[in-house]
Order: C-alpha cells, then structure tokens, then sequence
C-alpha cells in the first residue's frame, strides 16, 4: 500500500435489490495519476463513479480519500475535499446563461464568498465574479459564448461547460464519465486535447467506453466487466490480457490473435 | 416606447409599483386596494418557492395563518403595538419554517405539495377545534390596534401607506436574493438539485433558507391581514384558499417579481369584482387559467413585457 494514493475503494460492492452493480471492487488511484476505466454497457463503471463521487452509499466496503474514510460523507462533503466529477449524460444548467452556469463553482471556494450575508445580498454578476467566470470558460476555450442561453449550446460546447465547472472548483481529483460520448468526431479531438491539457495539473480518472481513444491518454487502464475489476494496470498490457480480449472482443478476437 | 425610458422604468421600478397602488387605491376602495398589495406580498412569498426554487406548496395558507394569528393573539396578550404584532407574526412564520422544513424541504414535485398540505390540514384544525379557546374557533376573534406616534391604525389610509412600504420593502429583498449568488442556486436547484450538490453546496440547508424566508414573508402577510381586517377567522388559515395564490403565480408568471405583482393583482381584481357581475365566477377564473395555460403560459407579465419590447423595436426601425 503506497502512501501517494489519493483515492482508493476498499472491497466495496453495490446491490441495487437482488442485482448486484458492482462486487468487491478493490481500487487506489495514485496522486498525479491519469487512469482510465473502460468495460461494455452495464459493466458498473457509472455505479463504481457514483460510489467514489458519494451519489450512492456503498452496500458494503469504504471509500478512501488520502487515507481518509469518506464512505459516509454527502457528494458536497466529498467536492469540498477535492473529489469532482462529470456526468456522462452532460449536465449544465439549460435554463442558465453560459456565465451563471459557472458562478455557483467559481464562489464556493472563493475567499469570503459563502458567508451567509453575502451569499444572499451580494450581486452574483458583479464584475469580479463574471471576470472568474469568464476566464474559466477562456480556459476550455468558449469564453465566446458566455452570454448565451445554454440550451442553444452544442454538445460538445456544453461538455467543456461541464469541465470549466469541475475546474472552478480546484478539484484534487477529477473523474470524467464518458466525456467523450455522443460528440462528433472533431468535438472528440478538441474535448480530448482538452483533457490532455487539465491531466497535467489534475489527478484524473476517465471513463471510456471505446479503448482506442483513451489508449495513448492515460497512464494506467482498468477494465469492468459485470461489476469487478477484471483486470488494471498498464494500458498495452492490460489490452494483452486474454481474460479481458475475451470479454471485450468475444472468443473469436482471441481465436484469432492465437 | 424607446428602450432608454424602459429601462429607466425598471431602475424606479419601486416608484412605478407605488404610483400603481396609489392609482389603484383612488379607482378601487382604499381597504380593498390595501388587501391586494397584502396579497402581492404573499405572493412574492410563494413565487420564492415556487417560481424560483421549482417546490410547489398545497399548505402555505398555513403561513399566512400563523401570521394572522400572531398578529391577533399578540394584540390580545402582549400589546396593542401593531409593530409588535408583524414582528411576532414574522417570528412565528419563521419558527414554523424552521420546525417544519427541515422535513417538508426533504421533498419534492407532488410529495412536497402534500405535505405542506397535510401540516396546513393539521394547523387548520389547531385553530378551529384544538386551541379554539385561544383562537375563538369558527368565530375568530377581533384584533385592534395602539395608534404608533401618532399614526392611527384605524385610518385605512394609515395601513394602506404602512402595507404599501412593505410591500416595496419586500419587492426590494427579493430582488436582492434574486440577484445573489443564492438566487442562482435557487434556479439551479429547481433544474437539476443532484447536479448543485456535486458543485459543493449542501442543497438541504439553502433550500431550508429559501422556506424560512418563505414562510416568514407569508406569515408577515398574514399579520398585515389582521391589522387591516382587525379580526382573524379561519378562512386565513384554509388550506383550501392555497389554490388562490398559485392561481396569481400562474397569471402574472412564475420566477419573476413584477409577474408575481402583476399576478395578485389581475387575481385580486377578478375574486373582488367578478363576482358582483357573475354569480359563479369561479367558473370564469378557470376558463381563464386555460386560456393562460394555452395562449399565455409565460404569464401576462413577460407577455406585455415583450409586446412592449417589440414595439419599441418597431419604433426604433421606423
């Protein structure tokens, strides 16, 4: 056990009734790390997010954060330490502008900013807060943009929306569910020259439901299937694991390659 | 109309809300004009929840209720100072907020509404059965009021200009929450309340905030109520009067202050009057209601607000 884990799931399993979504997953995400997830539909990638992220409570196992059991904490605890996340479904606020779609994450760890009177009687658009704004949507590259209804938005516009919220608030560790589902193939290139771009100042945890395009991106590959790890570690050998061939290619893709 | 005297409208937007009143209160009787500015702040109460947050409430006649009688059972036992009566109003309305909401803010869609129903249900029959030997059950009890330096409470006029200053006291704090930081997270929260979580903020405690100020702002009403009606009955306290005010958010607008004014008083105006020409006017209010739902769904509010904007428009062009 390395001390230089940030966030790590000890045994930890989700039965959803008689079904069970995840089982005794053991999982420790290294400080700087840049890992991905990958699995076919269903394999309990999104539950295992949910689990670490504080949507669900574990049926059993605990979540660590810097050795810290967060098991028990609300997902706004958790956010407080630094674990953020995306949706895979994108999830902006439609009925928003561009710009006040980031105010709420831009003030909550701004100095001064959450103090009650302050809160509630302060402008929301005064120019220092829409100047955050503004340069944290510079930063993913729409800061064109922020005036506009968000629900006129392209996908791929509001995904970066998405990521400049996760950024705004100074996220230790930041998990990406399938960031880059249901972009075209140009939008694809940008968001993930993106997350190549936010990987090197966070600790990153991407899931993906097709292996080639996180292949070169992360530094460490695991693999879900019904539920469990079935196999983690370095992306090429990972890919190399007949166990995971077989599950993600089926029998003929290992027929064939033996 | 040029763009620059709408928005200058809007920056005197208080002047303009009092000039209407005044107007109104010339037209109307003065005793009735005070009960729609009353009812606006209720309103503006209600569209808090309801509007900005997205929580629609079956049982806030509960609210309005515990004012009133704040207000009466304070003129009885602790002084004849109509001040004394708001500010126990406000705090009872408050108290209730903070005892109830930590359970009724939990909830959402109908689940929400009914509940506030039920505690209004409850506070219903507390007033008429249970503590009729303080409320003076079916039959109420009078209330009546000190003169306050020199400011008699028994001149209609008196209370009109005294509601009239809350009223735009009120409109002037909402406009204030609205555009906060809190104001934004109302919205959001009424979009998408798991997505607000995972930007750090703990939802159950703003959206309790938003219920005290809620209820607190009714019960306020409600008090007011009783200093320009000088007696409560349990009509104040009707779970079955709640449908009144979500009928004034509808017609004036959910989530938006002037509609929410605009909506009291179209509202008022109709339960007022109507009558005297219809004899079930009821039946009007609701063809009405399906009018706006279909035509106008915005509410008439933002309706005349773009109507005028377009014709400004037009004028600039030509």
């Amino acid at each position: 056990m390395s001390d230089d884990a940030i966030l790590r799931a000890v045994g930890v399993s989700k039965r959803f009734g008689a079904f069970s979504a995840v089982t005794d997953v053991d999982y420790v995400l290294r400080e700087g790390e840049v890992a991905g997830i990958i699995g076919p539909n269903g394999a309990g990638k999104s539950t295992f997010f949910n689990l670490m992220t504080g949507l669900y409570a574990p049926t059993q196992g605990r979540i660590e954060f810097r050795g810290r059991d967060v098991t028990r904490l609300d997902a706004h605890q958790r956010v407080a330490l630094g674990i953020v996340r995306t949706f895979q479904l994108v999830s902006v606020f439609g009925s928003l502008s561009v710009i006040e779609n980031l105010i709420l994450s831009v003030l909550r760890f701004r100095e001064g900013a959450m103090k009650p009177w302050r809160f509630l009687f302060a402008k929301a658009h005064s120019v220092e807060v829409e100047d955050a704004c503004l340069a944290a949507l510079q930063r993913v590259g729409i800061a064109h943009l922020a005036s506009a209804p968000t629900s006129t938005l392209s996908y791929g516009d509001k995904r970066r929306l998405e990521i400049a919220m996760s950024l705004s608030l100074n996220p230790r560790v930041l998990l990406l569910d399938e960031p880059l589902a249901g972009l075209g193939d140009g939008e694809i290139t940008e968001v993930l020259e993106l997350v190549r771009e936010v990987c090197k100042s966070v600790t990153l945890v991407i899931i993906e439901h097709k292996i080639s395009r996180i292949v070169d991106l992360v530094g460490r590959l695991s693999v879900m299937c019904e539920g469990r790890l079935l196999a983690d570690g370095d992306p090429r050998r990972v890919l190399e694991d007949p166990e995971v061939r077989r599950v993600y290619w089926g029998d003929k893709a290992v027929a064939a390659a033996s | 109309m040029k763009p620059s005297t709408l928005s200058l409208l809007r920056r005197a937007d208080l002047l303009v809300i009092a000039a209407v009143f005044l107007v109104l209160g010339g037209v109307l009787t003065i005793q009735r004009t005070t009960d729609f500015v009353i009812f606006c702040i209720f309103v503006l109460a209600y569209d808090l929840l309801y509007g900005y947050m997205g929580r629609l409430s079956f049982g806030h006649m509960l609210y309005l209720g515990v004012g009133a009688y704040a207000a009466a059972l304070s003129a009885e036992h602790l002084s004849g100072n109509p001040l004394v009566a708001l500010l126990a109003a406000l705090l009872c309305g408050a108290l209730v907020g903070l005892v109830l909401g930590p359970i009724i803010v939990r909830t959402t869609g109908a689940c929400f509404a009914l509940i506030n129903l039920a505690f209004n249900q409850v506070g219903f029959f507390m007033a008429v059965t249970a503590l009729s030997d303080w409320t003076g059950g079916e039959d109420g009890m009078s209330a009546f009021y000190d003169p306050v330096l020199g400011f008699d409470f028994g001149d209609p006029w008196v209370v009109f200009g005294f509601s009239l200053i809350c009223l735009l006291a009120v409109v002037y704090l909402m406009k204030r929450l609205i555009a906060s930081p809190f104001g934004v997270l109302l919205r959001s929260i009424k979009e998408n309340e798991t997505r607000v979580q995972f930007l750090g903020y703990d939802t159950f405690r703003y959206k309790l905030v938003a219920f005290v100020i809620s209820t607190a702002v009714a019960a306020f009403a409600g008090g007011l109520t009783i200093i320009n009606y000088v007696f409560v009955t349990p009509s104040f306290i009707d779970p079955g009067r709640n449908v009144e005010v979500i009928f004034a958010c509808l017609i004036g607008g959910a989530a938006n202050i002037y509609g929410a004014l605009t909506g009291g008083v179209v509202f008022m105006i109709i339960s007022n009057y109507l009558p005297n020409y219809i004899e079930r006017w009821e039946m009007f209010l609701g063809l009405v209601l399906l009018v706006l739902v279909f035509r106008f769904r915005a509410g008439l509010w933002r309706y005349l607000a773009a109507l005028v904007a377009r014709s400004g428009a037009k004028e600039v062009v030509s």
